[in-house]
């Protein structure tokens, strides 16, 4: 099986950061931009670290990946999509594939052994294509921790 | 009411892999892997009750429990507006709870508690994410003449900035 990713959310981290201060703070969209721009990449790990910490996985909704998988069996796409059903897929080809999930769907893959495999390949396109260094270094981390 | 659009999925590079793979663009397929980002400022608590029944959408939402209510953030209806004994009515309502949540949180009791007496008036803020299918769904719904006016001016402008970013799955919906 190979996955190549097609699309993601741009500024990953930054967007599940939004997510978050958007829950805590009062200010207009504009201002909460302008202070993580500000605060930096540091505060968007903290952030994203907390989220992650609590399992208040709701922020990691709002990053969003679309890979094309090649080479997946019928069988083992239907078992992915009836145990994860946020997973959205087309068929494309006899084994070919269009998939969007979000990155807590793609976190509960990973932890999960009937998603795990699928879920390595996608942190490692994802780790190949330097989409999101930050996420990839503390949600698959937690994983590493706890097994 | 205030409504951006943050992001949205680069339609052109779904389209990529299709014609890759020889497959003619077909909208129908395509609006479960299309996602929209929203951010939705200063409706009121009445409208966000009615969204969040919209479930395959992820919310976040300003908190209650962390932000202080004011005064000056409370949605007045239009029918309330042009009419002068309800609006004087609703005028002294706010006013009145306001002014109890106010001396609440002086005293010392936390806003997360304070916070049973607001009204559904109050304005909020939230961030929302779905893909094209949930949101044309949304639109059909909240578009309808049945719906309130409000949740239908944020499906209105939910739709126009859809549209207006990808066109191509919107050309055959039609606003109710």
């Amino acid at each position: 099986m190979k996955v190549s990713l097609v699309w993601s959310s741009p500024y990953p981290e930054k967007t599940i950061a939004v997510a978050m201060r958007r829950c805590y703070s009062t200010k207009p969209i504009e201002d909460i931009e302008a202070e993580l721009e500000q605060k930096g990449p540091e505060y968007w790990k903290y952030l994203l670290s907390k989220a992650l910490q609590d399992k208040s996985l709701d922020v990691l909704e709002h990053f969003v990946l679309t890979l094309e998988t090649e080479g997946a069996a019928e069988a083992e796409v239907g078992l992915l999509i009836r145990a994860f059903p946020y997973l959205r897929v087309t068929q494309l080809g006899q084994s070919d594939w269009l998939m969007t999930l979000n990155a807590r769907t793609l976190v509960e893959l990973w932890k999960d052994p009937r998603g795990n495999s699928f879920a390595e390949m996608v942190a490692s396109e994802l780790s190949r294509r330097g989409v999101c260094p930050i996420f990839s270094q503390l949600a698959f981390e937690v994983r590493t921790n706890a097994s | 009411m205030r409504v951006r659009l943050l992001y949205h999925t680069d339609l052109e590079a779904i389209k990529r892999v299709l014609a890759q793979k020889g497959i003619a663009f077909d909208p129908e397929p395509v609006m479960d892997h299309v996602f929209y980002m929203f951010e939705v400022e200063d409706c009121s608590r009445v409208t966000t009750h009615q969204l969040v029944r919209h479930r395959a959408v992820s919310y976040d939402q300003e908190s209650q429990r962390f932000s202080a209510a004011t005064r000056e953030g409370m949605v007045t209806p239009p029918s309330v507006q042009s009419n002068e004994t309800g609006s004087k009515a609703y005028d002294e309502a706010l006013t009145a709870v306001y002014s109890a949540y106010e001396r609440m949180v002086s005293a010392g009791v936390p806003k997360e508690d304070a916070r049973y007496i607001l009204p559904s008036a109050i304005k909020t803020k939230l961030v929302m994410t779905l893909n094209a299918r949930s949101l044309m769904h949304l639109v059909w719904q909240r578009t309808a003449l049945q719906a309130q006016w409000e949740i239908r001016e944020l499906a209105t402008t939910l739709h126009g900035l859809a549209r207006e970013a990808t066109p191509e799955l919107w050309a055959k919906i039609i606003e109710r």
